[in-house]
């Protein structure tokens, strides 16, 4: 009998079963049986009838990675590779006026030299060579053998010299790139005018680096002949085969791309990147797999970057602090790239807005999308001049945002975050303290949003087997978020299995269409594919055992004590089910649907810190999150993904920042050592809160709401502390006591 | 490659300060002690060049020839055979004098032990770490030919997925591990941690982690995980 997947019949009034939850009555757990509806497709279960989604799911794949033993694409080793290096630009803008091919090939070990600029290069970074060698050891002797020389030629690096008349041209163009613009300026400027009180200041972010553990890089199997399988450290495992087949030469179905598990992207890491098609060159020259993955330095120079920006705003409210007026420029810094920044004023709403953002450009390297692209730099903006307007009116701080934000649910939020942080006893609410003691407290807030939707191309498959196993097959990839575990926690759901039972294969072009996981979209997109499939197979699994117990489909239900069918006593336990399968087992494709899942999500913090006014040093002590999440697939990997966040945040807050010496044409601090991200004695008290009362019964997107408002809430409890005003981050000892007058 | 045949190497002077000049002049364990005092093993053992070279104990500073290389010892180029013991096995393999351990696992091993990650390779992540006689060290930063007659623990060695360490299973009770990358740094600087006092507080966590970076931020659940494996430990729990 051949068993052929169908779509489950809808029916009009959806069955219904009976289950096991705990309820809280008067304070005490309760084991409790509800019927709820067996929901046949296109909604999630009530979350109360949740038996294993909503709530906390170790990681399938934790196991692996803390033994050591998951493989990432630097670890991928294949019988004949070679280990390739680069040799990039040390200059913005330089000549290359020498390289020696010939000693670089006599390097005992190196077996190709690929030149990939031979005249000009024209961002710092920009790679120059490739050497590929037969030990790492031997790849870095031909780089030094090369005895590259660059001749500097004319570079701008820094905001005033690109913009300076006659400044050296950044590729085709002006340097200063066209006005966006919104809004209606004659009006928004009139409100500012008629506004009770207004205020103005310029703020500024740096550049912000990725830095993402695992660098960027790729190993191509390829060894001649038609096939080949290109391991890649990325975000959209579909993607980059395609790309690499092109280079290859290959017909694109021929290529596989496997990222079984990778190291962290944060918006670094979709295509095969400049790397990646020098490999796929030096395989196809070679007939020999190639092993390239970025250095560190090579990693902070080249692999993009949060784009920096300096923005001055004028903003205006009326004696009740309802925003009336405000008026926005801004320059975006992406090096060759046109940066992002979201549109002020971000979350909140003002009775008339004009804003004018043009991007500058520089010889570095192009901005990346990173975790919430244009948003962080728009609220250190925005949030800042809120306090500072509120400060300048007597107003709260926590009374500004409720009036002024643009949704109800941050309104909500605030209260509960307030709560947390313990506002209502806090000295400063509608003033700065002093730079009196040796300790002096702060608090901030920051709210933020993020879209969140899915792809509609998304499609997953459930296999089921006549031994009872169950697999998820899906092409996206697991960037850390835990994809893989919300995947067989899914199937284990729908059919009633331990988590354990299910096998989630993920991060292979060849598996069902996946989607590029960039904007939290990988959720919202693979969730309710996964659903979709296991719905259509539990519709399947029906008809067949219809068939084979001379029953009525509609009448089987799947649960953790096996399969039951309304009209007999006796259950069938799921591995005998399974067992009257076909030797095929059964299997089943499914589709994304919008009703799984939804779009919006909103967030609020706050952040409590501590100021040495003695030293300027900042001390986070305490930061409170609150999200909307839709339905939480696994709140423990939601909790971490938020904290994640939140702690990106601090380190933007307090440390992070591209470091340039404009005369020299260098990156100073183009190394772990000199780039600050935070680290363990860093990290404050988290208060990490998902927001229940968004009672959404869709998939969302988690991961960019909460890497935005922290920094904005940690720089404005500096401010709160002490009076120390920063506008420019990082907020360093320096610029604490440059903020306090104590240095000049 | 690594086929065990050592040669000599031929290459042109390299133009910059490499590490391979620099330990001509300074030594292998004096190189990494300039780098991090605080995580270099003991500077005294130097590397005697394995088997194939036939040498005795060397000082680091005039590290003993290896075969094809100047008999006076000044040439350190070129390959040797050695033998480490990593995660109680003895192993032969075929490094270079300025091999680090960390690429000597990754890359010469057969198979390659790829749990030590490498992330900096100069000192600043922890992604590296490895124990070296019970002590934590970034294996990065130490030569491999320096660490004959040690034992070297890797992450590995600590647990299997099917077999995890007490430690290892709260790190994923706990969520210690988002991307992974950093995963195996902290477990291996943490078990040092808690072999030395399953008792720690919090804070002594934090101080033996404080040397490995996270960027996917999981340090709170880290701390939690460390926190409960070590009352776990405490009570003689397995
Ligand atoms: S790789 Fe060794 S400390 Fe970073
Ligand atoms: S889990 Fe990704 S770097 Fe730590």
């Amino acid at each position: 009998m051949k068993l052929e997947p169908r779509a489950v019949p809808l029916q009009d009034a959806p069955p219904k079963r009976k289950v096991k939850t705990t309820q809280v009555v008067n304070g005490i757990e309760t084991e409790v049986e509800i019927e709820v509806e067996d929901v046949p497709a296109g909604q999630w279960p009530p979350r109360a009838s949740l038996r294993v989604l909503n709530h906390d799911i170790p990681r399938v794949d934790g196991p692996v990675k803390v033994s050591g033993a998951a493989r990432y694409t630097h670890d991928v080793r294949v019988p004949g590779m070679v280990w390739a290096r680069l040799l990039l630009s040390p200059l913005p803008r330089a000549r290359v006026a020498a390289l020696d091919l010939e000693a670089a090939r006599a390097v005992p070990g190196v077996v190709h030299v690929l030149v990939v600029e031979r005249e000009e290069t024209g961002w710092l970074g920009q790679p120059v060579a490739v050497v590929a060698a037969e030990t790492l050891e031997a790849a870095g002797d031909g780089l030094r053998a090369l005895a590259a020389r660059f001749e500097p030629l004319p570079w701008v690096v820094d905001h005033a010299a690109a913009v300076r008349e006659g400044a050296p041209a950044v590729g085709r163009g002006a340097n200063v790139g066209r006005p966006e613009t919104d809004g209606d300026e004659a009006r928004a400027r009139a409100a500012l005018s008629a506004s009770a009180t207004r205020v103005r200041a310029t703020y500024t972010v740096p550049v912000q680096h990725h830095a993402s553990l695992e660098t960027h890089g790729v190993v191509v199997d390829y060894r001649g002949g038609e096939d080949a399988v290109v391991y890649c450290s990325t975000q959209y495992a579909q993607g980059f085969a395609a790309e690499a087949a092109k280079e290859l030469g290959l017909k694109a179905g021929n290529v596989r791309g496997v990222v079984e598990h990778m190291g962290g992207g944060f918006g670094s890491k979709f295509g095969l990147d400049a790397q990646g098609l020098y490999a796929c060159r030096i395989a196809k020259e070679l007939k020999r797999p190639v092993h390239l993955m970025l250095d560190r330095r090579a990693e902070f120079l080249m692999s993009g970057n949060r784009s920096g920006t300096s923005m001055t705003i004028e903003a205006g409210c009326d004696a009740q602090g309802s925003l009336t007026g405000l008026v926005a420029e801004a320059w975006k810094h992406g090096g060759l790239g046109r940066g992002s920044l979201s549109g002020l004023p971000y979350c909140y709403k003002a009775g008339a807005h004009f804003r004018d953002v043009r991007s500058v450009r520089m010889h570095l390297d192009a901005s990346r999308a990173m975790r919430a692209p244009g948003h962080p730099q728009a609220s250190f903006g925005m949030e800042s001049i809120l306090d500072e307007l509120a400060y300048a009116a007597g107003l709260d701080l926590v009374e500004i945002r409720r009036r002024n934000a643009a949704h109800p649910a941050w309104v909500r939020q605030l209260d509960r975050v307030a709560r947390e942080i313990g506002w209502d006893q806090h000295p400063h609410r509608t003033q700065p303290g002093k730079p009196d003691r040796e300790e002096c407290i702060g608090i901030g807030f920051g709210i933020s949003n993020w879209g969140s939707g899915g792809s509609s191309d998304c499609e997953a498959e459930v296999r089921i087997e006549k031994d009872g196993s169950v697999v998820v097959a899906c092409a996206a990839q697991d960037l850390g978020t835990g994809t893989r575990m919300y995947m067989a926690a899914i199937a284990a759901e729908e059919f009633g299995l331990p988590v354990a039972a299910v096998t989630a294969r993920l991060g292979d072009s060849r598996l069902p269409t996946g989607v590029a996981s960039g904007g939290s979209v990988t959720t919202p997109s693979v969730a309710p594919a996964v659903k979709d499939a296991c719905t259509r197979a539990r519709g399947a699994f029906a008809a067949h055992l219809a068939q084979v117990l001379g029953r009525s489909a509609e009448g089987f239900r799947f649960g953790p004590d096996g399969v039951r069918h309304d009209g007999m006593t006796e259950r069938l336990a799921w591995s005998k089910a399974c067992g009257t399968l076909p030797a095929e087992g059964l299997s089943a494709r499914g589709k994304w649907q919008e009703s799984l899942q939804t779009r919006g999500v909103r967030c609020t913090q706050a952040a409590q810190v501590a100021v040495d006014p003695g030293t300027g040093r900042v001390r986070v002590l305490h930061m409170v999150c609150l999200q909307e999440v839709g339905l939480a697939l696994n709140r423990l990997a939601v909790k971490s993904q938020i904290q994640g966040g939140m702690i990106q945040a601090l380190g933007y807050a307090l440390g992070e920042g591209r470091q340039l010496d404009s005369a020299l044409g260098l990156q100073l601090n183009a190394s772990f050592e000199e780039y600050k991200i935070p680290h363990a004695l860093e990290i404050p008290r988290m208060t990490t809160l998902i927001d229940d009362d968004d009672t959404r019964n869709g998939v969302a997107g988690v991961g960019e709401p909460p890497a935005i408002p922290g920094a904005s809430a940690i720089a404005n409890a500096v401010h709160n502390a002490c009076g120390a005003r920063v506008r420019e981050l990082p907020i360093t000892p320096d610029k604490v006591l440059l903020a306090l007058g104590k240095v000049v | 490659m690594a086929d065990g045949t050592a040669r000599t190497d031929g290459a042109a002077e390299p133009v910059d300060l490499s590490r391979r000049v620099f330990l001509r002049g300074a030594g292998g364990a004096a190189a990494g002690g300039v780098l991090a005092p605080a995580l270099l093993g003991a500077a005294a053992g130097g590397c005697a060049a394995g088997a194939t070279a036939g040498a005795g104990a060397a000082t680091s500073a005039a590290l003993a020839a290896p075969p094809g290389a100047d008999p006076a010892g000044r040439e350190l180029v070129g390959e040797v055979e050695i033998e480490l013991a990593i995660n109680g096995t003895r192993q032969k393999l075929v490094v270079e004098p300025r091999t680090t351990l960390l690429d000597a696992l990754r890359t010469r091993l057969e198979p390659p032990l790829t749990g030590t990650k490498s992330v900096c390779e100069r000192g600043n992540c922890g992604a590296c770490t490895v124990l070296v006689d019970g002590e934590p060290r970034y294996a990065c930063l130490q030569l491999a030919c320096d660490l004959r007659g040690r034992a070297i623990t890797t992450v590995e060695g600590l647990g299997s997925p099917e077999k995890l360490s007490v430690l290892q299973q709260e790190f994923v009770a706990q969520d210690g591990s988002m991307c992974g990358f950093c995963t195996p740094g902290f477990v291996v600087a943490i078990t040092a941690c808690l072999q030395r006092d399953p008792r720690a507080s919090e804070q002594e966590i934090r101080r033996a982690c404080a040397g490995n970076l996270c960027r996917c931020g999981t340090h709170p659940q880290v701390f939690a995980a460390a926190l409960a494996a070590g009352r776990r430990l405490a009570e003689g729990q397995r």
